[in-house]
């Protein structure tokens, strides 16, 4: 069976199409489907942009409201997958089961945020896809302007915006 | 040259301490994994009662709200938790990470010490810093010193937004590097007169400190203090005792421990 796909729509700025890992992170996949399925990633931005590091979103709406989650899912960082570039995770707090429906895409290789020990400082975050096109889309992203909103750092000053995501 | 006595805080050592552990210039960050994971390993299997950090644990600190998950600070924040649950961490702030505030050492569970600070360990005093301040012939590092430690210029600073004060960090760093130092090697050394100064009116013999990157143990001459004249007793033999920095990938490998207990001092090499 191929491995499902799922196009963002990001307004001003194109398509970003994602492979997802059926096999090696079948709960994160399945959660994410099911948040792409219901429009919950419709109008929502990225909201936390790193340079050089990652690009965060999935959870909020221009505005900076947080918008209501599923329930918390287990962990699946330590199934051997990478936090390479171009590869999407699921973001957390510091609880290492607690990701709902934020993910982030790696703008660049960052090892220390792989699975080290079943800890929760060694955790790691649950790597389930990756960007099979649109990674100019990414790097667009990643050099956007950044400022401090609604108590956030690191937040576009202009929305980017996730005008719809599709399964394919 | 200012070689006045600071305000002196103290620090008693519980009795059931058997061992501190004190590291100072890790300069940890997320391009150094080796030094990363040296510093792991240690703080997860280190035998000591206490660990005591004694500046620039970080290359660079632009803010406690850089430590969000997912991050490298935020890591840290994590290991440092885990550490400070099994034993005392203490933190000291260094010239790299002075804009380390409370809401990452709430985080982090690492308790604070002001710079500089008595140990009072087996019946004896202890002078814990980082070393910068003692630096005197460093004249405009010393004015650079003043403004950054100023909290009314650390508002300032964390008013900008991360994406700035990042810029800004960089900035320092690739300058640094420009002129062709990689840490405050080439800078002045300690100023032995202020050394001798801060000792005496901490009523401690020893002095702890890192900063200068150049581990060693220098004799500071004999205490003329009178405070420290006891009937019976000789004047104490004074001296420095300088922790090395850490960089794992480095051949040999740096990663050094300055490790107390009843029996005196004792360098223990990790990596």
């Amino acid at each position: 069976m191929s491995n499902p796909q799922v196009e963002l729509h990001i307004a001003n700025y194109g398509v970003i199409t994602l492979e997802l890992d059926q096999d090696k992170a079948p709960k994160s996949v399945a959660n994410f489907l099911s948040y792409v399925k219901k429009g919950h990633y419709n109008n929502t931005i990225f909201h936390r942009v790193i340079p050089g590091f990652m690009i965060q979103g999935g959870g909020m709406e221009p505005g900076m409201g947080q918008k209501p989650t599923d329930a918390q899912i287990e962990n699946e960082a330590n199934n051997g997958l990478k936090n390479d570039k171009y590869t999407v995770a699921m973001a957390r707090t510091n609880a290492p089961h607690s990701a709902t429906s934020q993910f982030f895409i790696n703008a660049t290789h960052n090892s220390f945020l792989n699975h080290t020990a079943p800890s929760a400082q060694g955790w790691g975050y649950a790597v389930f896809g990756k960007v099979i096109s649109g990674t100019e889309v990414v790097d667009k992203i990643e050099a956007v302007k950044t400022g401090s909103k609604g108590g956030h750092g690191d937040v576009p000053l202009t929305d980017v915006v996730i005008e719809k995501a599709v399964a394919l | 040259m200012n070689t006045a006595a600071p305000r002196i805080a103290v620090l008693a050592a519980s009795p059931a301490w058997r061992t501190i552990d004190f590291i100072s210039d890790l300069h940890l960050h997320v391009g150094d994994a080796a030094t990363f994971e040296a510093w792991q390993n240690y703080l997860a299997n280190t035998p000591a009662d206490a660990v005591v950090i004694l500046g620039d644990l970080f290359e660079v600190w632009v803010g406690d709200d850089a430590a969000q998950p997912p991050g490298f600070e935020f890591n840290c924040g994590l290991i440092l938790a885990a550490a400070a649950s099994r034993h005392d961490v203490f933190f000291m702030h260094g010239n790299r990470d002075f804009l380390v505030g409370e809401a990452f050492l709430a985080a982090s569970g690492m308790q604070v010490l002001q710079d500089p600070t008595a140990l009072e360990f087996a019946g004896q005093r202890w002078l814990l810093s980082h070393g910068d301040a003692l630096c005197l012939d460093d004249v405009e590092y010393q004015k650079y010193r003043l403004m950054v430690r100023n909290p009314a210029w650390q508002q300032a600073v964390l008013a900008r937004s991360l994406a700035e004060r990042r810029a800004f960090a960089r900035e320092i760093r690739e300058q640094g590097s420009r002129e062709g130092d990689n840490g405050p090697t080439d800078y002045a050394d300690v100023d032995a007169a202020a050394a001798r100064v801060w000792l005496s009116a901490a009523g401690a013999a020893t002095l702890i400190h890192g900063h200068t990157h150049k581990p060693g143990e220098h004799e500071l001459g004999v205490s003329s203090s009178p405070a420290d004249e006891h009937p019976g007793a000789g004047a104490p033999e004074l001296r420095r005792v300088v922790l090395s920095d850490w960089d794992a990938a480095a051949q040999p490998p740096r990663a050094q421990v300055l490790r107390l207990s009843a029996d005196g001092l004792q360098r223990i090499d990790i990596a």
